[in-house]
């Protein structure tokens, strides 16, 4: 899913980075500052994720875990990502540094679509029902990152619906997988830990009360 | 209940990071001199090579010059026609790109003496007996090994293959190091955010 140096026009870099930008400047500025450690476990878990790799077809495709991400972070999924990636590119080359704006933005657009989108049914359901909006979100995310990088390979000079057939179908068993895990991780938080969802819902007030509560 | 959930969120990552051989997502691609002509292969780090993948050949301002595939194996040749540098450009779909860049001086031993026996031809005649006694015996040694050349040559590559390929895997390991080492930065920026977000709030 990373996009290399050298495969994409400068437009679409250009473009890219500035989505980033703004949506890094976004998500530093809602971020409650209880959030932060999550963001952190999150960007540590999207950094080892990618390592995870299945070879299908000409291509190899890896966990990308940015439905939970977005889920549990809204727009900080921004930074979250863009660290990890930074990261992934200086220490093993995945990607580039000069298309990094490009696949954060192709991987943390998609983050916050699923949070708007999917979001309410996890903060206002049972933690089955939450389950099954998690595993819609996780599923939902990747295809719009699929979605995403065939965009960005089309206006580099692809073709879009063979690019986007390629970059989807070898992203299918990805979906399934990101479904059952993001399902088991709302599961999960909502039993244990609920407020990880609750807190973000009015992100800058919600904070404090939340803090107040447990001291 | 809340240590519980603190000890599963560190343990998802470390989980991820213990599930090696962690295998790095990128375009593994070389090429070098065998005998007259380049040999190459196109590959992913994970170990799958490029099958039939249709390579295009370039010069060095982006001209294409030439094209060649990749086989089963996923490797190719290419056979060079002038001393200049080739450039090896496969596109494998999907944002993956190969750039292999070979320089002049790379190019296959017999092709490089093949381009420097002109320039040194028409000095010879020209000069006096002494450097011509010198070279003779120079020439004949590599006409009577010419034969043998190329099977030294074979011999070489073949023996050199192997550790071609090593390098190439050892190149592309993600050590456990690396990754702890970008665990260990994700968390100090994260600190650090935290830090600043905390004393933002202070003198709030």
């Amino acid at each position: 899913m990373h996009i290399v140096d050298g495969a994409l026009s400068a437009p679409v870099i250009v473009v890219g980075s500035a989505i980033t930008v703004a949506g890094i400047g976004l998500g530093l500025r809602q971020m409650p500052m209880e959030k932060i450690p999550a963001a952190g476990v999150l960007s540590a878990t999207f950094f080892c994720a990618s390592l995870v790799h299945m070879s299908i077809g000409p291509s190899s495709v890896h966990l990308i875990i940015n439905g939970l991400a977005g889920l549990v972070l809204g727009w900080a999924a921004f930074p979250a990502l863009f660290v990890a990636l930074l990261l992934q590119a200086i220490f093993f080359g995945f990607g580039g540094l000069t298309v990094i704006g490009v696949n954060t933005a192709d991987i943390a657009v998609p983050a916050v679509i699923v949070y708007y989108l999917c979001r309410p049914g996890i903060v206002g359901s049972s933690p089955r029902v939450a389950a099954i909006w998690g595993g819609v979100g996780g599923a939902l995310s990747i295809a719009l990152t699929t979605g995403c990088v065939a965009l960005a390979l089309s206006f580099s000079g692809e073709e879009f619906i063979p690019a986007a057939k390629l970059v989807f179908f070898a992203h299918i068993p990805i979906m399934a997988i990101e479904a059952v895990l993001t399902a088991a991780a709302v599961y999960l938080i909502r039993r244990v830990k609920p407020e990880l969802f609750g807190a973000l819902a009015t992100p800058l007030d919600a904070a404090r009360p939340l803090g107040v509560q447990k001291s | 209940m809340k240590k519980t959930f603190t000890a599963l969120l560190v343990a998802l990552p470390l989980a991820f990071a213990g599930s090696l051989p962690a295998l790095a997502h990128k375009v593994v691609a070389g090429a070098y001199a065998s005998g007259d002509h380049i040999e190459g292969e196109i590959g992913f780090s994970d170990g799958t090579m490029a099958k039939n993948q249709p390579i295009e050949v370039r010069s060095e301002d982006g001209t294409k010059i030439g094209e060649t595939r990749t086989n089963e194996d996923g490797t190719f040749t290419f056979k060079p026609t002038k001393k200049m540098v080739y450039i090896f450009h496969a596109d494998m779909g999907g944002g993956h790109i190969a750039n292999i860049r070979m320089e002049a001086a790379d190019l296959p031993v017999a092709f490089a003496s093949d381009a420097a026996a002109p320039a040194s031809a028409p000095a010879t005649p020209n000069a006096p007996a002494e450097p011509a006694k010198a070279a003779a015996p120079a020439a004949s040694a590599t006409r009577m090994s010419e034969s043998e050349r190329d099977l030294l040559l074979q011999a070489v590559s073949n023996e050199i293959k192997p550790l071609r390929k090593e390098i190439i895997a050892l190149k592309e390991k993600d050590s456990l190091q690396s990754i702890l080492g970008g665990l260990g930065y994700i968390a100090g920026l994260f600190g650090l955010w935290f830090f600043l977000a905390a004393r933002r709030r202070g003198s709030n």
